[in-house]
């Protein structure tokens, strides 16, 4: 399994989650999965992005 | 009485939790709540199966490492399949394995998520929450 789809099954898993547990109507419910879906699933494309800033430095040593 | 969960006599109410602790969705299904129980459960169902798939760890308490007990009692959440995992089983992840780091997050979520069903089955039944 890779990255994204594991990601992508995390983000959800999560949303139809917290989308039963805290929306009683089909309506809501499905408004707030894509809210929390895409929160997640675009937040961590967004997030992996802005890593780039932060190049990764010299490896740890090793104890 | 005007709250139709003041009328619950606490001790079913325990049991409920109980019940919602060890069989995911099980509270839920308690209170005829059968459709989102049935979605409780196979979401978290399937956040152990894949955790399993991917070798993730199964946390327990680890000497010298106060945070793997929170972890512990965070994967502990899930309830039995923890202990039929861990003892029946005998799965511990693995260290190497590709999708440990996920596989890892996939099961702690779903023992955190199954923690806050028994949250949710007290509310209802407390007559806190429809």
């Amino acid at each position: 399994m890779g990255h994204l789809a594991a990601m992508t099954l995390y983000a959800a898993l999560l949303s139809v989650f917290f989308a039963t547990l805290w929306r009683r109507e089909r309506g809501a419910q499905i408004k707030l999965f894509a809210q929390i879906f895409g929160a997640l699933l675009l937040g961590a494309v967004a997030f992996g992005w802005l890593m780039y800033f932060f190049p990764s430095g010299p490896p740890a040593p090793i104890p | 009485m005007t709250e139709a969960g003041s009328t619950r006599a606490p001790w079913r109410l325990y049991l409920l939790c109980a019940l919602a602790w060890v069989i995911p969705g099980g509270g839920h299904f308690a209170l005829g709540r059968r459709g989102r129980a049935a979605v409780f459960l196979a979401v978290i169902a399937c956040a152990i199966g894949v955790g399993v798939h991917l070798d993730g760890n199964l946390y327990r308490v680890v000497p010298g490492q106060p945070l793997t007990i929170l972890a512990t009692l965070g994967a502990m959440g899930m309830g039995a399949p923890y202990f039929a995992l861990r003892y029946l089983l005998g799965f511990a992840g693995d260290a190497e394995a590709a999708g440990y780091e996920y596989g890892t997050v996939f099961l702690l979520s779903a023992g955190l998520m199954n923690l806050l069903l028994v949250l949710d089955t007290w509310d209802i039944g407390s007559g806190r929450k429809e």
